[in-house]
């Protein structure tokens, strides 16, 4: 019931504004695009208010429905991705890790007792920080699929993969980057 | 036998879809006898737990909306306000 919000939709834009932003930058790259999608998610919601039920917070209500709106950005321009960094094939971590043979070359550090770190804000912004550096669709893909939950054949569809293997290989050298990223900027630091 | 470098392969596949068991079999007996496939698993794993809430960890600094846009915005938001009412 709208009488629950506690905040009120006159603040959401300077409550909420800056972070529905930097979801939206994160996922879309473009500031251009980002900042039309935080006007769509503050009107949809404006439009969808009598229908909050207050189970949530105002800010985790706004960015699912900015999550929408993100997957239908990319519904609407499937047909603009392309893959514009030959870097995808993540070929040159594999080898950096593994030798000819498919054995390990590297030793991975540990990373103790990694949930520790969800407690601190700067790991987060190293988290960010390295999804930012991922090849496009690559970070696409895992954030379609890791944090969206969208269906392996509609992530085909909507990112251009031929088949689910090909899909699957990304996604794993994908990991691959994004661990590595990981050790370094983190938890080889702590 | 896999090697390494299918292990991590598979290791983000079963993510996605159900692996047939005598691959997971393999697998497993893989993990135990190999520390570092075991030690990727392991941080994939606390990976996709990160992403799970990563949202709510979103840093704003250095990161903010135009002036410009956010006037754009509120402008919009009142437009709608008013044809609501």
């Amino acid at each position: 019931m709208a009488q629950q919000i506690k905040t009120a939709p006159e603040n959401w834009l300077s409550e909420y504004g800056d972070i529905l932003y930097r979801y939206a930058l994160i996922r879309v790259r473009s500031e251009a695009t980002a900042e039309d999608l935080v006007q769509e998610t503050l009107l949809a919601g404006l439009q969808a208010v009598e229908r909050f039920s207050g189970k949530s917070t105002v800010r985790t209500w706004l960015i699912s429905i900015l999550k929408h709106k993100i997957i239908d950005h990319f519904r609407k321009n499937r047909h603009e991705i392309t893959v514009l960094n030959d870097d995808e094939t993540a070929e040159d971590v594999l080898a950096y890790q593994f030798d000819q043979q498919g054995n390990w070359k590297i030793n991975l550090i540990e990373w103790g007792t990694p949930e520790k770190s969800m407690d601190n804000e700067q790991f987060w912004v190293a988290f960010n920080e390295c999804l930012s550096r991922l090849p496009q669709r690559m970070a696409d893909l895992l954030l379609l699929r890791a944090v969206d939950g969208l269906a392996t054949e509609e992530c085909c569809e909507l990112l251009g993969f031929d088949t689910d293997n090909q899909l699957w290989v990304t996604l794993s050298r994908t990991r691959v980057k994004l661990r590595q990223c990981l050790e370094t900027n983190w938890f080889s630091k702590e | 036998m896999y090697k390494c470098k299918e292990i991590i392969e598979l290791t983000s596949q079963n993510m996605e879809t159900s692996l047939p068991w005598y691959t997971r079999m393999e697998m497993k007996a893989h993990y135990l006898m190999c520390k570092t496939c075991n030690r990727y698993a392991q941080q994939l794993q606390f990976m996709n737990k990160a992403l799970g809430v990563f949202e709510g960890h979103v840093p704003t600094e250095n990161c903010q909306l135009s002036d410009d846009a956010k006037q754009r915005i509120a402008k919009k938001m009142c437009q709608v306000k008013e044809t609501a009412e």
